[in-house]
């Protein structure tokens, strides 16, 4: 190992062991907020978590809990549980993993707290309305829904209206379960907060625009936690303050995330969760990089209707609203063509998210767009994000071979 | 009262011959292209051995894929019911009974009286069927009928995670190319079945005494990883690949 | 039924009806969702059609969805960029699903028809603001309509539209009441043509072909047969005639429904009074809820044991589309309310191909029996 191999790897070290205390702490928070008098709110990952983080209420993220359940490969056990109560193998591996978990208290952690609420935004899908209709059911718990109307191809003035009015009917929701009122001097602060923490973030992903790249987007993926869970603490800022400091001191010292980058790689759609290591070390293995994806920017995103005039409230609607997720397949287009320019990348790599509908359905049309604008060749990968009975390793390999090879012929 | 069933499965046909409660025999042939003939076939077979005399027989039942091609039945019940009035039939006790033949598996869940309460079926993926063992056997260069055998030898099974039996084949495949032993292969691809069995068994709620019937119920592999997958003790009848036919048979007597 | 070989063209050959309605200059505008505004379609002459899945094999629209995606969208896309559809002046895209959203979009970037629409409506349908977007989303529709399709669309003409759509819908509803009577005195298949007729058939022409039928009905002889098992279907799209036949063959008798191509399509009156726009967005909020929509955690279950008690059913079929994720979310739920009620209930997963007669016919004998 080379001096700089060395450092880099100590280095690593750093950040993702604080991430971990970090997640740990939080977890453990959650899991005992019966004791310490705090409410849990489950939350989805698109959700508006600043008015819960304001009011002090603890937000809990079953999509991160099926992120680590699949990491940790229990993703095929608690699938499976779910199909014997019914659920058909077809729907998404995060909804079966979780609904499974509720009943057995399975999973890395030994099952998520109770929650005191449900909050629900279908800004990423129709599925997680389903999925807390059943856990609203289970736990019988208050459940509100933010409904953020799919943007085709622009945020209609019904939409803004519809979202706005929501935004009031959240905070006297929260307010109706906790007993109090919103602290709307916090609630700024928080915003303040969460906005912060979105610019370092977007700046954290920028450093890969470096040659060579100084993380890959298996990185962005272990560091996207805090953006998605705590934004909007003080946590989160000074943890992206930090690891921006590390991206960019490995930017000076010329440090790449692979060590030989010759080829510069998008990632699209959710990570394949149970296979990240291997993913990270075939493309290593083919000195590609995987410089950015389409997935970990969402969590940043919203800067684009982040307006620095009025309340945080009055204007967080539209950010929601426009999640990646959330919008046309040329809507879709545009941005992946500026992230293809934005980090000079060679190459395209689709995850086909059996898991995802609103994800993966238009990945053929993405596809071709960026062949026809970009001339940059792609390839599809398919899984059960969570599901490891649906991912055939070699038909992956296989692919990606062939994907590199193509790519090494072009030079 | 002496009846038959007759149970026209898509590779096998089986005849039995039941007379006041007692099986006198029963019969297993290849169906092949023409059902109404294996039918007949089958039928007539069992009579010669049995030096019995069609005119005998009161009433006959037919099931299976091709019940309704046995045009001398004098009724056609699903495979379903005659599996269910079968298992019943060898033990008054059982409560569930898992059915794994070359191309489907069922779970049914009995009452008390023997009537079916609930089933499930799985008659459009291969993994979880016989035809799931043919493919490994096959890819381990087995014979399919020591193949159950060689499952129990390993303490230690790999670990096959797909549920499409094209994938778990390069899975299998892979594991070879890795030096895992033959046996713990083996292993793995018994429980992978029983997974998939058992998954489906949940769905319907397994209560003991269980039975299984079908082909597939021959391998001891299955069994076991069944046993395991499940946590309760399966009976094997010795007449389990007859069990439609004899249900059949029963039925034939309620007519 | 002999009486109904015109709604059995329609059903059997939608192509050939909207082929005959272009050439006495009917302008046509397709939609996949029992949740399009129709009434306001009408008001504007244009002729509401609705789309099922082809009955082609899927080639085409393989390069742009997943074979993870329902057999309706990759159907309807199939004979869109097959060219099938060109009788079509345009579609219309309400939400509905995660999958219907992406088709909406695919379906924009890759056909050339003259009209679209998206009507992205609610998605939850129990609460003030909700009830006031969808007000103000179908002002936009009709607006969209207007200045897409050159037409001006009155109040007056709504209120017409609306007549004409309460008078088919309570048609209808008379049929399945009095199906539910007597089972016998329609089969399953010609039901499925007269609802799936009515979901293509020229508007102004089913309010009056209707009620004949209905007096054909009434003329029939209630039948004394009752060896056969009361059922009722819940699932989402059936465009399979043949189901119904062989569950009649199995033994069973369908005597309602909870199906989109079914009660879920014409249950629901809009109000005659008042600002049509208001009473059209209110039918569609009151109207039995589809599980891509919320207005409670238990209303389908609700409904759904309300429906087996005034029936009289003995078991329900749950029918479902492979790849439709809302109705599989419902399901476990559903039957666990029918469970608990110790009402025996059945599953099968449908797609495009149906499985072999054989199949369906096993398990539908197996389920009847156990009634």
């Amino acid at each position: 190992m080379t001096e700089t191999d060395k450092s880099k790897g100590s280095k690593e070290m750093q950040s993702a062991g604080k991430m971990r205390e970090i997640m740990a702490g939080y977890y453990i928070d959650a899991k005992t907020a019966e004791q310490t008098g705090k409410k849990v709110a489950w939350i989805t990952s698109g959700g508006p978590v600043e008015p819960l983080i304001a009011m002090d209420i603890i937000p809990v993220y079953p999509e991160n809990h099926g992120a680590m359940i699949g990491a940790s490969k229990m993703g095929a056990d608690l699938c499976q549980k779910a199909e014997e109560m019914g659920y058909s193998g077809d729907l998404c591996s995060y909804a079966r993993a979780d609904i499974a978990c509720s009943l057995v208290d399975g999973g890395p952690i030994g099952g998520l707290p109770k929650p005191d609420m449900l909050v629900c935004c279908n800004n990423i899908c129709g599925t997680v309305m389903k999925w807390y209709e059943i856990q609203a059911r289970y736990y019988n718990v208050p459940l509100f829904i933010f409904d953020t109307p799919f943007c085709h191809t622009e945020y209609a003035d019904e939409a803004k209206k519809y979202v706005q009015r929501q935004v009031e009917e959240y905070v006297i929701f929260l307010e109706g379960v906790c007993k109090k009122r919103l602290d709307r001097d916090r609630m700024e602060e928080v915003g303040r907060l969460s906005v912060e923490a979105q610019r370092l973030w977007q700046a954290v992903l920028d450093t890969a625009m470096n040659r060579p790249s100084p993380m890959t987007c298996f990185d962005a993926f272990f560091h996207l936690a805090l953006i998605v869970t705590l934004r909007g603490t003080q946590t989160a800022v000074d943890y992206y303050r930090s690891l921006l400091k590390e991206m960019e001191q490995r930017v000076a010292d010329g440090i790449g995330a692979v060590p030989n980058e010759k080829y510069r790689l998008l990632w699209d759609n959710l990570p394949i969760w149970y296979r990240l290591r291997w993913l990270s070390e075939k493309f290593a293995a083919h000195d590609a990089c995987l410089v950015a994806d389409t997935y970990t920017s969402s969590w940043s995103m919203s800067l684009r209707y982040t307006k620095d005039e009025g309340s945080f409230l009055d204007s967080m609607g539209e950010g929601y609203a426009r999640a990646y997720i959330n919008i046309g397949v040329d809507e879709m287009i545009k941005i992946v063509l500026e992230m293809v320019d934005k980090y000079d990348v060679d190459g395209f790599v689709m995850h086909s998210n059996r898991s995802c509908k609103p994800y993966s359905l238009g990945q053929y049309d993405i596809q071709r767009a960026v062949q026809r604008e970009r001339g940059i060749p792609s390839v599809i990968i398919e899984s059960h994000m969570v599901d490891e009975r649906s991912f055939s390793e070699s038909q992956t390999e296989t692919r990606i071979d062939a994907f590199m090879e193509m790519i090494n012929q072009k030079g | 009262m002496i009846t038959a069933g007759i149970d026209i499965g898509s590779i096998t046909a089986k005849a039995a011959v039941l007379s006041n409660g007692r099986i006198l025999g029963s019969k297993v042939a290849f169906t092949g292209y023409n059902a109404q003939q294996a039918g007949t076939d089958v039928f007539d077979d069992l009579l010669k051995e049995l030096e019995m005399d069609a005119s005998s027989i009161e009433k006959i039942v037919s099931t299976g894929y091709g019940r309704n091609s046995v045009t001398f039945a004098d009724k056609a019940i699903t495979e379903i019911i005659c599996h269910g009035a079968g298992a019943y039939y060898l033990n008054s006790e059982v409560r569930s009974i898992i059915d794994v033949g070359g191309q489907d598996s069922k779970v049914l869940a009995i009452n008390p009286n023997g009537t079916v309460k609930d089933f499930a079926m799985n008659d459009k993926c291969a993994a979880g069927t016989g035809r799931f063992l043919e493919v490994m056997a096959r890819a381990m260069e087995s014979n399919l009928d020591d193949f159950g055998i060689l499952s129990l030898r390993s303490g230690t099974p790999s670990k096959i995670s797909s549920i499409c039996t094209v994938f778990a084949e390069s899975e299998v495949i892979s594991l070879i190319a890795k030096g895992e032993s033959r046996e713990d292969i083996i292993a793995g691809i018994h429980e992978s079945v029983a997974s998939r069995i058992s998954s489906m068994a949940r769905r319907v709620g397994v209560k003991e005494p269980v039975m299984m019937t079908g082909g597939v119920a021959r391998n001891i592999g299955v069994v076991r990883a069944l046993e395991k997958a499940l946590g309760v003790s399966i009976e094997v009848s010795e007449f389990a690949q007859v069990n439609g036919a004899i249900g059949a048979a029963v039925m034939a007597v309620k007519l | 039924m002999e009486e109904l070989t015109d709604f059995y063209e329609a059903a059997l050959n939608i192509g050939k009806y909207a082929e005959g309605l272009k050439k006495r200059g009917k302008k046509i505008v397709g939609c996949l969702c029992s949740y399009t505004p129709e009434e306001i379609i009408l008001a504007a002459g244009i002729h509401p059609l609705r789309l099922f899945g082809t009955k082609e094999t899927i080639s085409l629209a393989d390069a742009h969805l997943q074979a993870y995606s329902c057999s309706l969208a990759r159907g309807v896309l199939e004979d869109a960029l097959a060219g099938r559809l060109a009788y079509l002046d345009g579609a219309v895209f309400p939400h509905t699903c995660d999958t219907i959203q992406r088709l909406s979009d695919i379906w924009r970037l890759n056909t050339q028809f003259a009209f679209f629409a998206d009507v992205v409506l609610p998605v939850k349908l129990d609460t003030e603001s909700a009830r006031q977007y969808m007000e103000d989303v179908l002002r936009k529709f009709r607006r969209d309509l207007e200045e897409g399709m050159g037409v001006r669309i009155t109040d007056e003409a709504l209120r017409q539209s609306i007549g004409t759509y309460n008078q088919i819908r309570g048609c209808l509803s008379t049929i399945y009441e009095l199906r539910s009577a007597n089972p016998d005195i329609l089969t399953g298949s010609d039901l499925y043509a007269i609802v799936k007729g009515s979901m293509i058939m020229d508007r102004d022409h089913l309010a009056e072909r209707l009620p004949e039928v209905i007096e054909v009905l009434k003329e029939r002889v209630p039948s004394t047969d009752t060896a056969k098992k009361r059922i009722i279907l819940s699932g989402s799209i059936c465009d399979q005639p043949d189901i119904y036949t062989i569950f009649e063959k199995a033994g069973g008798a369908v005597v309602w429904d909870d199906l989109c191509t079914g009660s879920r399509y014409f249950e629901g009156f809009v109000n005659t009074g008042g600002d049509p726009i208001v009473a059209i967005a209110n039918r569609y909020i009151e109207r039995p809820v589809c599980p891509a929509k919320h207005t409670s955690n238990t209303a389908r279950g609700e409904r759904l044991l309300d429906a087996v008690r005034k029936h009289n059913a003995q078991g329900v079929v749950f029918l479902l589309l492979k790849f439709c994720d809302p109705h599989a979310f419902d399901y476990p739920y559903l039957k666990g309310f029918l469970d608990r009620e110790g009402i025996p209930s059945m599953l099968l997963e449908i797609e495009d191909q149906l499985p072999s007669e054989g199949q369906l016919l096993t398990r539908f004998e197996t389920f009847i029996h156990m009634l």
